[in-house]
């Protein structure tokens, strides 16, 4: 009798099938997991510190050296140390502002759209005046008026992120409070609250997710292209985005200092988007246009 | 539809009206001015003259119904850091460069993208598609500065075939200064990221329409192949592209910080990123709005497009999102 009934797989069971026969996915998730590694083991990785100056190995390049392997820059500081630390700087930023925009643009955007009312139209007109102008041109002025540095790039980032979640939500939670397991659960009885977490935010959580893991890689690119335009992190953090932008001035010469910071964020960026469209596959088979 | 244009040009206005607020509030929130000392300080009585000049001593609410009372008169003021000319002066000028630099790109997206878009679509699972993919995803994905590098490296540092930078003064230009050697390296960086999306849309809703009954009902009653693709195929994928050309155009009419700042040119993002940073209040403004105003209006134009092409959309119909 029980060959002749299918088997059983929950939902997780199937995304992570979907997930693991998708080659570009698992591409995505070593490119992943290794600039984590970096990022959380820079200290023990990389031959030196970030901002140890050698003054008179000024401009090596790759192989000059034996301790060396990738060159110095403009001051004297290790290369290679330099693009292991600019994983942390790139992996603690785009992570914070993902993980902050969720920590807001949740909890708003289910409210405004399962409660609606006065606070969705605040809500919706928020979106609506957030969407109507580049959010990189506002996330400049942000860090224009409070000063340069990694916190107020996470802040910064985090104000303009946050809507797309909440946006994203709202849209989620409209939809599925029409939905007849949500006025079965009303019928017997359930509480609101009850409905909006037991019932339509599990639904909506893949949709959600992907949005957050999409995200990573624009905050990513906000990062480093903040950093390379100067108005990014302080010296001497190391960032892949500030190494490109001072590179700038040797790179006729010294085309290494350009080169590799610039494959560091291509691959970086490509490793999330590969792991993000593979979650998509994985958590949305309904979503099949691949656009 | 002439109400719902209505509606959505007020809308509009309520948009820049805000937008003004916000950036306003959040320019004076902090401490600081144009004109604090940085080299050297300015005798006290000095200083507040410069203040009382641009009306910087009087309360915030008042400085901004003053701006606003000559905003709408199109008069933005001067900007601290180049007393001798005026904001919108400053605007047009970096502006058009801006605009050479982002049409040329649409051409060069729009044109490739769809051609690439279209061949691929046609070709299914050949090479050629395969190629289109893969180089979209990566147009797509790496940031355009990279690219713009990568392009500087290859083209101006290792085969030094063009120039590294500038915008019309390599001096080798197709006419008088416009289409020269120093705008192929800027362009193409450019328009990497917008052909990608275009040959992808284009690619996607071509497949999808030739797959649809009425495509193989036209086969079937013999028309030209020609005639099927021209007729029945590419008035219906016109509507997904229309969305690609909708949300990528306002984008590239306001050009681009990092091309602007990798390849040296004058242009409008250039100048904001100099007056953020300089606390040029009137430039500040002045940028903030025209690109809100420059978004709300292209949107505008590509949802009547929509109706021009599909009849069967309806405008002002209430949508969920």
């Amino acid at each position: 009798m029980s060959n002749s009934t299918p088997t059983r797989r929950s939902f997780l069971k199937d995304a992570i099938r979907r997930f693991s026969q998708n080659r570009l996915a698992l591409l995505g998730l070593f490119l992943v997991g290794f600039i984590l590694f970096l990022a959380v083991f820079a200290d023990l990785l990389s031959p030196f510190a970030y901002d140890r100056v050698y003054f008179d190995r000024v401009l090596l390049m790759p192989f000059d050296h034996p301790e060396h392997p990738l060159g110095t820059d403009e001051v004297g500081r290790d290369y290679l140390s330099r693009l292991i630390y600019g994983a942390r700087t790139s992996m603690m930023v785009s992570l914070s502002v993902q993980l902050i925009a969720l920590a807001i643009g949740l909890p708003i955007g289910a409210l405004a759209g399962y409660f609606g009312g006065a606070f969705d139209f605040v809500i919706s007109r928020i979106i609506d005046i957030m969407t109507a102008f580049p959010a990189l041109l506002f996330t400049i002025l942000i860090i224009s008026v409070l000063g340069g540095g990694m916190l107020t790039i996470i802040v910064a980032l985090s104000i303009t992120s946050w809507i797309v979640i909440a946006r994203i939500t709202r849209a989620q939670i409209l939809t599925l409070r029409e939905q007849e397991y949500c006025t079965a659960a009303r019928g017997i009885g359930a509480s609101e609250w009850r409905i909006l977490f037991r019932h339509l935010l599990p639904n909506a959580m893949s949709p959600i997710l992907i949005a957050v893991s999409l995200g990573i890689p624009t905050a990513i690119f906000a990062e480093a292209g903040l950093s390379f335009l100067g108005l990014g992190v302080n010296d001497p953090i190391a960032s892949w985005g500030k190494m490109v932008g001072a590179s700038n001035a040797y790179v006729r010469v010294y085309w290494h200092l350009a080169l590799l910071p610039t494959l560091a964020i291509a691959l970086t960026m490509l490793g999330f988007s590969f792991l993000g469209d593979g979650l998509r596959d994985a958590l949305d088979p309904k979503q099949k246009i691949r656009v | 539809m002439l109400g719902y244009i209505c509606g959505r040009i007020l809308a509009l206005m309520m948009i820049l009206l805000a937008v003004s607020v916000i950036v306003f509030s959040l320019m004076h929130s902090v401490p600081g001015g144009p004109f604090d000392e940085r080299k050297g300080r300015l005798p006290p009585a000095a200083k507040a003259n410069i203040l009382k000049k641009y009306g910087l001593d009087q309360p915030v609410w008042k400085q901004y119904i003053n701006y606003m009372s000559h905003a709408v008169r199109f008069d933005f003021g001067i900007p601290y850091q180049r007393p001798h000319t005026t904001v919108a002066k400053l605007i047009s000028k970096s502006w058009a460069i801006t605009v050479q630099v982002g049409l040329t790109t649409i051409v060069v997206a729009f044109g490739f993208g769809i051609l690439a878009g279209v061949y691929a679509a046609y070709h299914q699972n050949s090479w050629i598609d395969t190629l289109v993919t893969f180089v979209s995803s990566l147009g797509v994905t790496v940031p355009n500065f990279v690219v713009a590098m990568w392009l500087i490296l290859v083209f101006a540092v290792s085969l030094n075939w063009l120039p590294m930078g500038g915008w019309g003064s390599s001096g080798q230009c197709l006419i008088d200064k416009y289409f020269c050697t120093d705008w192929i390296l800027p362009v193409v960086a450019y328009a990497i990221a917008p052909m990608a999306i275009v040959a992808r849309y284009t690619r996607a809703s071509i497949v999808e329409v030739m797959g649809e009954d009425y495509v193989r009902t036209a086969r079937a009653k013999g028309l030209s192949e020609v005639k099927v693709m021209r007729k029945h195929v590419f008035r219906n994928a016109q509507i997904p592209m229309v969305t690609a050309l909708g949300t990528e155009i306002p984008n590239l009419i306001t050009g681009s910080i990092f091309i602007e700042s990798t390849f040296r040119i004058n242009g409008l993002g250039k100048y904001f990123v100099t007056s953020t940073l300089n606390r040029d209040y009137p430039m500040i403004m002045a940028t903030f709005l025209l690109i809100a105003f420059l978004w709300g209006i292209l949107y505008l134009l590509t949802d009547i497009a929509y109706t021009m092409i599909d009849p069967r959309v309806r405008l002002g119909a209430k949508s969920l999102s």
